[in-house]
């Protein structure tokens, strides 16, 4: 490969690029907007959730039950109804995610030593939410029922219930949470918004790279011109990996002060392996860009290719170990996972090439893979 | 010719002009064959990647148990972390074991039950074991810790009752109260369900912003929209046609989807009325057109179009709630998803497509479609008009 010709194509690649203000500007705004939306908005801490309760009990017991729920923070709660059955209405249209019904005799079951029934209703179209929901109801629900296991005991052995209290429950569970201890959504996540941007926006801005001058008629001149096919494919690619690389550092400032994301390994580490990372994404975009014959069909084609994986089998919103076994092959075929891991071992827990060297060369196989397909599809021939 | 004639002569001419237009704009896009593969791709393989390949729920979550008891109680407690929830791997003895395998992402879960467990238990004196979780993914760290604690606490309250010797030492004669939960729409909480018609929506959405955008740039760089501009065509003329193949193109993608994917393979029960949901998925493609034809008026060129793109689709998908619950957002973007049009049609799809919603229930997302569409189509409009001339 010669070098002159590859640095010629690229700068001329970096002129048209730069020529064009809004696209340049949007090259670096996209990226950065993108992490500050999802940063702020993207939380997985289920709270607020409307509830409304059925109460047939109406008794003293009855309503500290149902106060259990209303003072926490997990569930706003919209009022009691009559019967359950006018509720229904208000699940479908969104209104109350959850309906808590206590049946009759609550109270006099209790006091007479006998188990209570409730039934919590909960709305399933995301079932996500509803799992949520489940946890906070059987964790509101313990801790009522230690109270009331505290004074059936203490009124059976005629002990204060003070005393009782000490003893239940009996197992005291201690957690702890390893590597984002305050459990804040925004930490763990932040390393990996990272990659997902980094999955959606370099395609983006390399996919129309090469049918552009397909279609303006401008790849003419390359057919025509001494340059290499790897040379042309060198050329093109690097103005949009040096944008790309750009906009990491950029992300990784936002990531560290405006997030607060500790970010505890090696610097060099983590930015060598991201710039092999934008490689690979950018490369995408060029073979996308290879493939078709329409700008069009390049456009379309990077939306469905990147923009889904990056979101859903990338480990961000689900973890890799929840996908399904083609989700999970769908998963290792994509370099984000690669660069996942070695973001969150960077940011997080501070681990470097000595742990991540196999991520670090699936992402370098990855990117000489898409380089000789690229390299295969491109032809300095027109087609018959 | 009376007044009359001539009017209908001019709707005459109006309504051939469209079909011309549209039958254009058609034989565009089937003239491309990679970009009709890519749009068959989107509302079939893609979708049913989504809805199989992926679950929120936590499953076969790698669980290692410190035992330092060796009991009948400890291994009683350790036999409820049951699967498909969580699978245990093999028990350990030290705590540096515990400490590398989460460093290395082995565990998920780490239980430790300390020593005189049992004894503690049967003497009633209050004892502690510790679960340590790997939250580097938030949700499973939650799920587990939720789960775990589940699970314990249940154990726990049953050796209280044991050992207090209440209700004969069955929890389900002790006064405690028996919290059922039932899940409604989709009791088994299925995933599928519910990601592929959110993948289905998200394709729809992409399609309806990027299709007619995409239209129309193409005519503005290739110079073809001079030849627009020097005919009789007035804007509507020009644009309708490619609000109306496109629509054309994607309400057929739909029904693709539906009677390939959705019903088929994943089961998805159709509660409602599907003329309603063609209805209301008509008024939001119209809806989103609207933004496309605003992308096109103020790039140039389709690299340009593809940029804005995402920065106007990807807060409209994100605002609406589909990716993380609307509970889930901190306030001050809560209250952003109201300007997302994706938010009313969400609300209105699965009200149709899982909980049987009809126009009674949905009419106040229908408003909010429509009223969100008037402005931009409006604004749109406005912007095409004004390069036109």
């Amino acid at each position: 490969m010669n070098r002159t010709r590859v640095l010629a194509i690229a700068s001329k690649e970096w002129r048209e690029i730069v020529r064009d203000r809004l696209f340049f500007a949007l090259a670096f705004v996209v990226p950065a907007a993108l992490m500050l939306l999802f940063g702020f908005g993207l939380s997985l801490d289920v709270e607020h959730l409307p509830l409304a309760v059925v109460d047939h009990d109406r008794t003293p017991m009855s309503r500290e039950y149902v106060h259990r729920f209303i003072d926490s923070r997990y569930f706003d709660f919209k009022g009691y109804a009559d019967d359950e059955n006018q509720l229904d209405r208000h699940i479908v249209d969104n209104q109350l995610r959850a309906v808590l019904v206590i049946g009759p005799h609550f109270e006099r079951n209790l006091m007479a030593g006998r188990p209570a029934q409730v039934q919590t209703l909960v709305d399933g179209t995301f079932p996500f939410r509803a799992q949520t929901v489940k946890g906070y109801v059987a964790a509101i629900n313990a801790a009522f029922n230690v109270e009331t296991l505290t004074q059936a005991i203490s009124q059976i052995r005629g002990v204060p219930q003070a005393q009782v209290r000490e003893q239940l429950p009996l197992i005291g569970i201690e957690v702890r949470f390893l590597y984002n201890q305050s459990m804040k959504s925004i930490w763990s996540i932040a390393p990996k918004l990272l990659m997902v941007i980094m999955m959606i926006s370099p395609p983006f801005l390399t996919a129309l790279g090469i049918v552009r001058e397909k279609e303006s008629g401008s790849i003419f001149n390359i057919y025509s011109s001494t340059a290499s096919r790897g040379e042309f494919l060198a050329g093109k690619l690097l103005p949009y990996v040096a944008i790309s690389t750009l906009n990491i550092l950029v992300l990784w400032v936002l990531a560290i002060f405006m997030f607060g994301t500790p970010f505890k390994g090696d610097p060099l580490f983590f930015l060598l392996s991201a710039v092999l990372y934008v490689t690979c994404t950018t490369g995408i975009g060029l073979l996308v860009s290879v493939a078709v014959k329409t700008q069009v069909a390049a456009m379309i084609g990077t939306t469905i290719l990147t923009v889904v994986p990056a979101v859903l089998y990338s480990g961000v919103l689900i973890p890799v170990s929840s996908l399904s076994s083609v989700a999970r092959v769908i998963a290792h075929l994509l370099p984000g996972m690669y660069f996942a891991d070695i973001a969150m071992g960077s940011f997080l827990k501070g681990l470097g090439l000595a742990t991540y060297w196999p991520q670090v060369l699936a992402l370098a196989l990855y990117a000489c893979i898409l380089f000789t397909a690229g390299y295969l599809l491109f032809h300095k021939r027109v087609d018959a | 010719m009376t007044m009359a004639q001539l009017e209908l002569q001019g709707l005459r001419v109006w309504w051939g002009r469209l079909r011309v237009m549209t039958v254009k704009e058609l034989l565009q896009l089937l003239r491309d064959p990679v970009l009709l593969f890519v749009i068959l791709y989107g509302f079939t393989a893609d979708i049913y990647n989504a809805g199989s390949g992926v679950t929120l729920q936590l499953t076969n979550a790698s669980m290692v148990v410190q035992d330092l008891d060796r009991s009948a109680a400890s291994r009683e407690l350790v036999s409820r972390f049951l699967p498909p929830e969580f699978s245990i791997g093999y028990q350990i003895t030290r705590d540096s074991e515990a400490a590398q395998l989460l460093d290395d992402g082995d565990a998920l879960l780490v239980l430790t039950i300390p020593p005189q467990f049992e004894r503690d238990l049967l003497a009633g004196h209050k004892t502690h074991v510790q679960m340590q979780i790997d939250a580097t993914n938030s949700v499973l760290g939650f799920l587990a810790y939720s789960y775990g604690t589940q699970i314990i606490s249940s154990y726990a309250l049953e050796a209280g009752i044991q050992s207090a010797g209440l209700g004969a030492g069955a929890a389900s004669l002790a006064p405690v109260v028996d919290n059922r939960v039932r899940v409604w729409f989709n009791p088994n909480q299925n995933d599928a369900w519910f990601m592929s018609i959110s993948e289905l929506l998200n394709v729809i959405t992409a399609f309806s912003i990027l299709l007619p955008a995409a239209a129309m740039v193409r005519e503005k760089e290739r110079g073809t929209i001079e030849q627009l501009l020097v005919s009789p065509l007035t804007p509507i003329q020009v644009m309708l046609p490619k609000t109306l193949a496109m629509m054309l193109v994607i309400q057929l993608g739909i029904v693709i989807s539906l009677l390939t994917v959705l019903v088929p393979v994943f089961h998805v029960p159709i509660q409602g009325s599907l003329p309603l949901f063609f209805c209301i998925t008509t008024l939001y493609i119209i809806n989103l057109s609207g933004l496309g034809l605003f992308i096109a008026t103020v790039t140039r060129n389709l690299a340009q179009a593809a940029m804005l793109s995402i920065l106007v689709l990807a807060p409209m998908i994100f605002l609406s709630g589909i990716w993380t619950p609307p509970e889930a957002m901190p306030a001050a973007v809560r209250a952003l998803t109201v300007f997302s049009p994706l938010y009313y049609y969400m609300d209105a799809c699965y009200g149709i497509l899982l909980k049987g919603a009809d126009l009674r229930v949905l009419w106040d997302s229908v408003l909010g479609i429509v009223v969100l569409g008037c402005f931009t189509v409006g604004f749109g409009l406005w912007r095409f008009r004004r390069q036109f001339d």
